[in-house]
């Protein structure tokens, strides 16, 4: 994939999306977005495709209500993205299942899962490879 | 659901073969799940389920895989997937399952190795 257009620099991008999680998909094409912007590989941004998606899954489970918050932050080759479930009915977040924790690890360089405001949240940081953009 | 995602269902040599194109993710793998579920109620133990055409898969989409799979082998039978493109084969290595599902590389091989 490329893309084209100003550098993102350290630029930092928000996404909010509501929840159910079929609208996941924005999140992963943000994150391809911002990857085939830094300069990232086809590899990479296909990875990183991926991982936010699973990133996001981890979070939602089965949920129907609340939203997703995303923001987007690449700085020295790196990307980071973080996730905060905002849960609408105020039940708790899913565990993640140990498919999407496969997938993130294998995926990227650093992931986690903790909890902002109080609200659940997970985030992943994806390096630049040494491939062709 | 995903305008490009799409489940087209035949019989070769009497196997159901269900074949998918598209992006299968949160949003899209709930047909394939109900797909999968009907041909196992009609009865249909072995079902080959071609991903050539199938350009992004998740986390969701394996469970949805796996399930069907269990299902089959509880009932004696199978389910073989077709794959080719390196990027559906890599999410099948990582989480470990290219040990668990019979992969081919095209649908007559897929169909011969049950039928």
């Amino acid at each position: 994939m490329s893309t084209t257009g100003s550098p993102i620099a350290t630029l930092g991008i928000e996404l909010s999306i509501p929840v159910p999680a079929d609208l996941v998909v924005l999140a992963r094409l943000t994150a391809a977005t911002v990857a085939g912007r830094a300069g990232f590989g086809v590899e990479d941004i296909e990875d990183l495709r991926l991982a936010v998606e699973e990133l996001c899954l981890s979070l939602v489970g089965g949920g129907k209500d609340g939203r997703l918050h995303l923001t987007y932050e690449c700085e020295n080759d790196a990307i980071t993205v973080t996730c905060r479930y905002e849960d609408g009915d105020g039940g708790a977040a899913a565990d993640a299942d140990d498919l999407s924790l496969r997938i993130l690890d294998a995926l990227v360089d650093e992931h986690g899962h903790s909890a902002l405001d109080g609200q659940p949240s997970a985030w992943l940081c994806k390096r630049r490879s040494d491939q062709t953009a | 659901m995903d305008q490009s995602f799409q489940i087209a269902h035949e019989e070769i040599d009497g196997v159901p073969v269900v074949s998918a194109t598209g992006e299968i993710d949160v949003a899209t793998a709930p047909p394939l799940r109900d797909r999968l579920q009907s041909l196992a109620t009609s009865g249909k133990s072995t079902v080959v389920v071609d991903l050539l055409g199938v350009t992004f898969l998740d986390s969701t989409a394996l469970g949805v895989l796996v399930g069907a799979l269990k299902r089959c082998r509880e009932s004696g039978g199978d389910l073989p997937l077709v794959i080719t493109e390196p990027r559906i084969l890599k999410v099948f290595e990582i989480t470990g399952l290219t040990g668990v599902f019979p992969i081919y590389a095209g649908v007559d091989d897929a169909v011969r190795s049950v039928a």
